[in-house]
């Protein structure tokens, strides 16, 4: 083996391992399991994050309820519809927070998804 | 000229006969002896119950005691010197609000006898005499902005409002009337300030029509009465403050037996302060910068200010809230949740909120009135042999609750600009409570009113049915607002002088 088909052979054993750990594991980027709310659940850059907020909310519907009304809230997107909440006036507080009521659906059904 | 005189060195019995008596030598005394005397021959007496320097015999006279919602102890808020409440006042100011005055129909006891606009006149002068600087009130966005960005607010129930700070002589001092006027009453050839001399009851005539005579007294160093003597005036004007005047109307019993002014069961009652309750909310700044006049006074042109939000008269009158002014104070730390709250709601915006930071909120409170939070007398008294008072203090569930409103408006004004995130801290009413300071104003005790069943005094001031008797200061505000009170009693009191001058010589 010359030294060269010896760097390409690391570098693709490299790639291989990489792109194995970008898929399988959460080193590059958290993986979460399928659910059937992910059309919903892609709006959350940081679905950790709503979780933990979302953990908080109290009196949520069941994540099918909130996946519905979402469904029906969010044809443009969350910020859109967040932006919509805050003009109109639905807020809804989560431990004190105000945030709008899309807001605060979505993270509820992450952390029941 | 005239040298203070220490009434400790007045023959005993002596009689004195000037034009007006002014009973109390703080903001409103001074500035209305100095009204008073301005182009005018009137003879004017004012009475000062301390003298230049802080004495805390003196100071023990105000002692009282209370019930209900805990308040600061009753000598702790005012001050028995010459100068009053300005010898330890923060020299927060500004103007009331046009609403403020107005009846507004969710506010019982609302309305005051006329509108902001019968003081136009009087708030330049008044805002000359605590040295606040150039009127900058209305303009402080404009004064704000070319030093540092403003936090954009979204459209909405509240807009950023402007404190000035009274400075003494361009000093960060706020302005102490005594000594700083103390020239000015002296170079008055036709004010006679009396130091050491307690008023000790309002004497009328029998048919209770009028002012008889003022009891007076000194007090004794070794504790108990000095000298005895006795004010005749033509007019008299109680400037004593919110609590003062109440204890010497309702004390002198000897004609009118409920007490000087007080036919229909009033004085003494509607006290009034702002409640301060202290990290009402974190507001949260996504970008992280706050300009420094939001935290703390800055120097901005010509005047120290700071800003504040302010609920508008629109927002007031749809929700039926009260008037209230919401500072920013100090950074604080986000838990976990606070973090998730940020993370998830900047994400969901598409703002950046990588440099976010957290700072408390504090308010100033406009309180309902109530005919139950009041001050009455007690069976103890004080060395002079005055009755004690004793305050019963109520913060209504409901105070908090439409302030609250207030609070999730400025909530929903910051997402709306994408400039932050705000938590209201407050949900129980010892959550109110627990952070709960007070801006030690004593307003509404003496209210007015055209109707003397709702008011002690009428629109300028004159004791109901009483033709020589007037209330200057704080005491007859019927209703609070959240702005500090000094700049506004001075307007008031130089109203009042006009009103003197016209009806006194």
């Amino acid at each position: 083996m010359n030294r060269r088909a010896l760097i390409a052979g690391l570098a693709a054993a490299g790639a291989a391992v990489a792109a194995g750990l970008y898929r399988f594991t959460d080193v590059f980027v958290k993986h979460h399991p399928a659910t059937p709310y992910d059309d919903l659940l892609t709006h959350l850059p940081d679905r950790d994050q709503a979780k933990r907020l979302g953990a908080l909310v109290r009196g949520a519907p069941d994540a099918n309820a909130i996946a519905a009304r979402l469904r029906g809230a969010m044809p443009d997107g969350l910020t859109a519809a967040a932006k919509s909440d805050i003009t109109a006036g639905r807020l809804v507080e989560v431990e004190g927070w105000l945030l709008p009521q899309s807001v605060v659906l979505l993270a509820a059904l992450a952390a029941k998804s | 000229m005239s040298e203070f005189v220490d009434a400790r060195t007045l023959p005993a019995g002596t009689v004195l006969t000037p034009d007006i008596a002014i009973v109390g030598g703080g903001p409103a005394g001074i500035s209305l002896a100095m009204a008073l005397a301005n182009n005018t021959k009137l003879d004017l007496l004012l009475l000062e119950s301390g003298s230049a320097n802080f004495d805390p015999a003196v100071q023990a006279l105000y002692t009282g005691s209370q019930s209900g919602d805990a308040y600061a102890p009753l000598e702790v808020g005012r001050l028995r010197t010459l100068g009053g409440g300005t010898n330890h006042w923060g020299g927060w100011s500004r103007p009331l609000d046009a609403i403020d005055f107005e009846k507004r129909d969710w506010v019982p006891h609302s309305g005051w006898p006329f509108p902001k606009a019968a003081l136009d006149a009087y708030y330049p002068i008044a805002q000359n005499l605590i040295e606040a600087g150039p009127w900058i009130y209305d303009s402080g966005d404009n004064v704000a902005a070319a030093n540092a960005p403003m936090m954009p607010l979204g459209e909405g129930g509240l807009y950023t409002s402007w404190f000035q700070f009274s400075k003494m002589r361009g000093d960060v001092v706020p302005t102490r009337f005594g000594a700083r006027y103390e020239g000015s009453l002296k170079a008055a050839a036709n004010i006679k300030p009396l130091l050491n001399a307690n008023v000790t009851a309002i004497r009328l005539t029998p048919n209770a029509q009028q002012v008889d005579r003022l009891d007076a007294a000194t007090l004794n160093p070794e504790g108990g009465i000095g000298k005895r003597f006795t004010i005749r005036p033509r007019h008299v004007v109680m400037a004593a403050g919110g609590m003062e005047n109440a204890r010497l109307l309702l004390t002198s019993n000897d004609v009118m037996k409920a007490g000087v002014g007080n036919q229909n069961d009033l004085v003494g009652r509607f006290f009034g302060d702002n409640p301060i309750p202290r990290n009402v909310a974190t507001l949260v700044v996504f970008g992280g910068k706050l300009a420094s006049y939001y935290g703390s006074t800055q120097t901005l042109g010509e005047a120290r200010m700071r800003a504040v939000f302010a609920p508008t008269a629109a927002f007031a009158r749809s929700k039926k809230v009260m008037g209230s002014l919401t500072t920013l104070e100090y950074p604080v730390e986000l838990d976990d949740t606070g973090k998730a709250a940020v993370i998830t709601a900047a994400n969901a915006l598409g703002v950046d909120a990588s440099s976010a930071r957290a700072y408390s909120v504090g308010c100033g409170m406009e309180l309902l009135p109530d005919r139950d939070r009041r001050l009455t007398l007690t069976g103890e008294t004080d060395a002079l042999g005055l009755p004690r008072l004793k305050l019963h203090n109520i913060v209504s569930d409901a105070d908090f609750a439409l302030y609250r409103q207030t609070l999730a408006e400025l909530g929903r004004q910051v997402l709306a600009s994408g400039a932050g995130l705000l938590r209201i801290n407050c949900s129980r009413r010892e959550d109110w409570l627990k952070n709960m300071d007070w801006g030690h104003h004593h307003l509404g005790t003496v209210r007015m009113h055209v109707d003397p069943k709702q008011g002690v005094v009428d629109g300028d001031g004159k004791v109901h049915g009483i033709a020589n008797l007037f209330v200057a200061g704080s005491a007859v505000f019927p209703t609070y607002g959240a702005s500090n009170p000094t700049l506004n009693l001075i307007a008031l009191t130089l109203r009042l002088a006009d009103h003197l001058k016209k009806v006194a010589t």
